[in-house]
Formats: structure tokens, C-alpha cells, sequence
């Protein structure tokens, strides 16, 4: 049994000189919450966008549901790909229903309406991400944490297998942000959607997903479990910066230590301490 | 708060503006300088010795004319529509990619060469114009695509060029031109309504309609599309064929309204804006109001142009620019809370 993403040898660049991505391969299991983490410019945001056809690799393959990416249509990749990506408000006031109800544009009847089975999806993933109260309001004049929602809400609308995000909890505050992968984690749960999701948030990658994908800026990557993943050495490493890392309860977490940092010998002192 | 668009109030609204629409013909070929009497128009069009004047006046002339405005006016707001949806610019009309100065370059070689000849009912100046029209749109296309698949920018900046560039060939040809061709140059790019051969008038109405309904057959898609290509796609769109035939019938139904009245303006860019600040963003409902309202709006614009200086004439696109101006500063004030983009 195959993974349901299947990523192998693969390169990427946007110019020739500089490779990006080299020689990539893992595998992304069905129903997995997959973060992909990494410093700016390793290429998070350019690995999603392979996955979705937004760019096309130099080298290497991905498959989905077995199937090579380059071989799916629009219409049939949109049925096994959702995508969410960085907060985009459209140039005409659509409300949110009709921003949702767009998920669902390629199975309209031929004369351009939704079909009741459409209404039922979008109902549902209206009520699963707990925007149907402001359903027909404009997209702008939500904030940036329910507009998130919304999309996320169009991305599951898509019924599909996949669903990928990029940066999900950018300029979001701690209690959207948590809410965001609550969300998530449900739909992956109660839906079964295998999720991968760029993000910069360490410990709520750490909370939530299965497995991360950590990208280092020299091309490497380390893909694994979280636990075996999220090491503070490697952190540190791949991040180049001074890291606490501490527990609560089952759960890691990780806190960058800057120049300035107080007292910073003793806490690193403290974090050698806790490391198992 | 608004609802969502349904079969029901999409063809509730439509039917309301096509009665509008028929209402509004139907005044319009009333009013002129001459009194027509719609009795005597009914009498039929008389016997050979004696010819039945109002019904000549009604039938041949400002019957054609009414029908020849109200398409030119569906084909401007439709095609404004689409190009600002397809450019994601509020700002983008017909003209946005250098149709007007292919077409008037068109036009101004065919007055220039004295041809005299006539297509279809069509005088050299209109087929001129049509081809000079397609063939700007067909190069900025053809850069658009040199610069990236579809950048908006570039077909943006192709289009300024193209359009800075035939502007220039223009103003060079009628530097050199004779005042009198001059004087027909000028008269042809301001605008203007022509009672023309009714069979140049149905094929006319052929392209625009059958493009409108091309253009409601994809409107979906194009709502998707207001999210930006990369958006559209992940949602299962096929963007380039959506783009493919969006941008061509528009292309194709400005040409055909170029070429039957010169250069219009204010048309595409006031019609949509006012159907979006009224009825909402979805092209499903905004495509086809926007044709109905365009031909009333253009319909009553050429009646004004018709009676105001009578029984001289204005041209038709002197009016559109006057009401149209003021009329969207009105919307736009009324309106703007509504409307998110104005922010």
C-alpha cells in the first residue's frame, strides 16, 4: 500500500543556477496531518505549489493517489487536491456563501447553477469551520481570522482527498490560531483528509501533526515523526538560532533565544537539561 | 446582507429588464423631430404611388437605429464586464487593449485611401475599423503571451504600447490627411449612430447576441476567476479555455460594435460597475443585465442625441460621456459602503 502523495527524486529551481529542492523523495500516508517547516527560503511555499501544479518540477515526480500529477486534469486534480492559500481577498465583494459555493463551480448543472447535492457540501463545510452565521456577508468585512475560515471552508467544499495550506495562522492571534488547527485536526479526524500545511509555528506543529517535513535552507530535509523530527539540536541547526525547549505534559515546545536574551547561559543551561 | 442568486430571481430580473428594454425602444421610436402616429403606422407601409410617411420613418429609420444602438450598448457593457474580470481592474473597458486606436487607425487608412466600395452593407471605414480592432487585440494578445502565460501586467503594458504606438500612425495620417477627411475622421471617432443596411444589422445582432450567450454559458467559471487565475485552477477551472473564450468574444463583439458606430466610450466601464453596485458581483446575473442595460442605456443616449440640437445631431458618444459621467458619481457615492474594492 502506497502513500496517497508519493514525492520522488525530485528538484526544483526557479533559475537554473540555484536548485531549490534537490532530490527530494518521501511519502505522505492517507489521513496524515503533515507540517512542512523550515526557514524562510528553503521552499515551503515552492513544495506546495509543486503539489498543486502551480509549479512544475525540473526533475523527479510526484504522484497522487498514485497517479503521476502531470497526468490529472483541472477539474479531476481539484477532486483529489484543495488548496488554501495565503489570505487573498477577490476584486469584486462576493459574500461568503458565494465565495464557498465557488468550490463547487466545475459540478454545477449546465445552466450554471449548484445542484442540491452542491448545497449540502457547502452547507456542511459552512458549518464544520463555524462561519454559516455570517454565510451572506461580504468577504471584506470579515476579519482576517474568520476570512481564513472561509477558505478553508472552500477548500473542503472541494470534497477532496487532500488538502493542502500555506501559512494557515499567518497574522492570526493565539486564540484563532489555535482554532485554526482545531478546525483542521477535525477535518483530518471526522473526514479522514490527509492535511499538509507550510507553517512557521514550531509548537503548534509540534501539537497537532503527525509528521513534519523539516526543509534547511542548503537543499537538505528531514521528514519523519514529529517527535523524531523536532529535536532541539536539529532546530537549532537547520534555524541557525538559539532554542529552549521545554514540556508540558506530552507536550514539546520550543522558544527561540535571541541576543538580548536575560540570563541566556542559564537557560541554555536548561534546556541541555531537559533534553531526554 | 444579500441572497444568493437563483434560477428564479436571475430570470425574474432579466425578464423585468427585458421589459424595460422593450418599453424604452418603444418610446424612444416615438420621439423625433418628426411626429409619428403609431396609427398610421399600423396602416402598413402603403402602395407604390403612395408611400405611407410614418410608416417609412418608423420602419426604415428609427427602427434600425434604435436596434443598431441597443446592440452596440449590450456589446460595450458585456464586453466591459468580462475585461474587468479577466485583467482583475476595476478600471478596464472595451478599449483597455488598444482596440480604439487599431480601430480608428482602421478607419482613418480607409478614409485616407478614398475607397469606395461597400461589404455587407458596410462601408470600407466600418469593415476597416473591424479589422484594425481584431488585429490590435489578436498583437496584444500575441505580447501578453511573449511577456508570460498570462500576465496581467503584460497584456496590461502591451496594450499601452500598441495603443501609444497606432495613436501615433494615427495622428501621423491625419496630419497628412485633406481637412475634409480630416473632418469624417474626426466625426467617426466620436461616435455615432448610422442607419445602415438591415442586412449588416442582422448579422451584427447574430454575433453580439450568440456572443452574450457564450459569455452567460461561462459566467461560473468567471466568478471563479475574480479569485485570480492560480485560485480558479485549484478549484478545478479550466482558466485557459475559460480565458481563451472570454477574451475573444469580447475582443470580437467590440470590433463588431466599433465598426457599426466608431469609438462609444463610458458605456463599458458605467454599465457593469452600476449592475455590480446594485445587483452584486456574480457574473451569472451581471453578464446578461449588463447587455440590457447597456442597449437602454445607449438607446436613450442616441434618442438625447437625436432631439437635443434637432435637427442637427450630436454624436452618441459625446452624450454617454455627459450622463454617464455624473450618472456613476451618483452610484459610486450611493453605493461605495456596499462595494468592498472601492476601499
Amino acid at each position: 500500500m502506497s502513500g496517497i502523495i508519493e514525492v520522488e527524486n525530485l528538484s526544483f529551481g526557479y533559475i537554473s543556477e540555484s536548485i531549490i529542492l534537490k532530490d527530494m523523495s518521501f511519502e505522505v500516508a492517507q489521513g496524515a496531518f503533515i507540517a512542512i517547516v523550515g526557514p524562510n527560503g528553503a521552499g515551503k511555499s515552492t513544495l506546495l505549489n509543486l503539489m498543486c501544479q502551480v509549479l512544475r518540477p525540473k526533475s523527479g515526480m510526484i504522484r497522487i493517489d498514485s497517479k503521476p500529477i502531470g497526468s490529472y486534469g483541472t477539474q479531476a486534480l481539484a477532486e483529489k487536491v484543495a488548496v488554501v492559500r495565503q489570505e487573498f481577498v477577490p476584486i469584486f465583494g462576493f459574500s461568503v456563501m458565494e465565495t464557498v459555493l465557488m468550490a463547487r463551480t466545475p459540478y454545477y448543472s449546465p445552466m450554471g447553477f449548484e445542484r442540491q447535492a452542491d448545497r449540502e457540501i457547502v452547507d456542511d463545510a459552512l458549518k464544520s469551520t463555524d462561519t454559516a452565521q455570517f454565510a451572506s456577508r461580504p468577504l471584506t468585512s470579515l476579519s482576517s481570522g474568520e476570512r481564513q475560515r472561509v477558505f478553508i471552508a472552500r477548500a473542503l467544499a472541494q470534497n477532496s482527498l487532500i488538502m493542502l495550506l500555506d501559512e494557515p495562522t499567518n497574522f492570526l492571534d493565539l486564540k484563532h490560531q489555535v482554532g485554526i488547527y482545531d478546525l483542521l485536526k477535525t477535518a483530518q479526524v471526522e473526514k479522514g483528509k490527509t492535511i499538509i500545511a507550510v507553517t512557521h509555528d514550531i509548537n503548534l506543529a509540534a501539537q497537532y501533526c503527525d509528521e513534519i517535513l523539516l526543509l534547511g535552507t542548503d537543499s537538505s530535509y528531514h521528514f519523519g515523526k514529529t517527535k523524531t523530527v523536532f529535536l532541539p539540536e536539529k532546530i537549532k541547526e537547520i534555524f541557525k538560532v538559539d532554542i529552549f525547549a521545554g514540556k508540558v505534559g506530552q507536550e514539546s515546545f520550543f522558544i527561540p533565544l535571541g541576543k538580548y536574551a536575560k540570563n541566556g547561559k542559564q537557560i541554555n543551561y536548561e534546556s541541555r537539561g531537559s533534553e531526554p | 446582507m444579500k441572497q444568493l442568486l437563483t434560477p428564479k430571481r436571475l430570470t425574474i430580473n432579466i425578464g423585468l429588464a427585458l421589459l424595460l428594454l422593450i418599453t424604452v425602444m418603444f418610446a424612444c421610436s416615438i420621439i423625433g423631430t418628426e411626429t409619428v402616429s403609431l396609427k398610421a403606422v399600423f396602416s402598413g407601409s402603403g402602395s407604390q404611388a403612395s408611400v405611407n410617411p410614418d410608416y417609412e420613418i418608423f420602419v426604415r429609420i428609427r427602427l434600425p437605429r434604435i436596434i443598431l444602438a441597443g446592440l452596440v450598448g449590450a456589446a460595450l457593457a458585456c464586453a466591459g464586464a468580462v475585461f474587468q474580470v479577466l485583467l482583475r481592474n476595476p478600471l478596464a473597458d472595451p478599449y483597455i487593449l488598444g482596440i480604439s486606436s487599431g480601430a480608428g487607425l482602421g478607419a482613418v487608412i480607409a478614409v485616407i485611401s478614398g475607397f469606395n466600395w461597400t461589404l455587407w452593407g458596410r462601408s470600407p471605414i466600418a469593415v476597416f475599423a473591424f479589422a484594425g480592432a481584431l488585429g490590435t487585440v489578436w498583437l496584444v494578445w500575441f505580447i501578453g503571451r511573449l511577456t508570460g502565460k498570462f500576465h496581467v501586467t503584460g497584456l496590461l503594458l502591451a496594450g499601452v504600447v500598441v495603443n501609444a504606438f497606432f495613436s501615433a500612425l494615427m495622428m501621423f495620417l491625419t496630419s497628412i490627411a485633406k481637412s475634409d477627411q480630416v473632418y469624417a475622421t474626426i466625426f467617426w471617432l466620436m461616435g455615432n449612430m448610422t442607419e445602415g443596411d438591415f442586412l449588416a444589422l442582422w448579422i451584427s445582432a447574430g454575433c453580439v447576441i450568440g456572443g452574450i450567450a457564450a459569455l452567460f454559458h461561462i459566467s461560473p467559471q468567471l466568478n471563479a476567476l475574480s479569485f485570480g487565475a492560480d485560485d480558479a485552477r485549484i478549484m478545478g477551472v479550466n482558466i485557459f479555455k475559460t480565458r481563451t473564450i472570454a477574451f475573444g468574444i469580447a475582443a470580437g463583439i467590440t470590433a463588431v460594435a466599433v465598426s457599426l458606430s466608431g469609438l462609444i466610450g463610458f458605456v463599458g466601464l458605467v454599465v457593469p460597475h452600476g449592475i455590480r453596485l446594485i445587483f452584486g458581483p456574480d457574473h451569472r446575473q451581471l453578464i446578461p443585465l449588463s447587455g440590457i442595460v447597456g442597449a437602454i442605456f445607449l438607446i436613450v443616449a442616441d434618442t438625447l442625441a437625436r432631439i437635443i440640437v434637432a435637427p442637427a445631431q450630436l454624436p452618441v458618444g459625446v452624450v454617454t460621456a455627459i450622463i454617464g459621467g455624473p450618472f456613476f458619481l451618483i452610484l459610486l457615492v450611493k453605493y461605495s459602503r456596499k462595494v468592498s474594492w472601492l476601499k
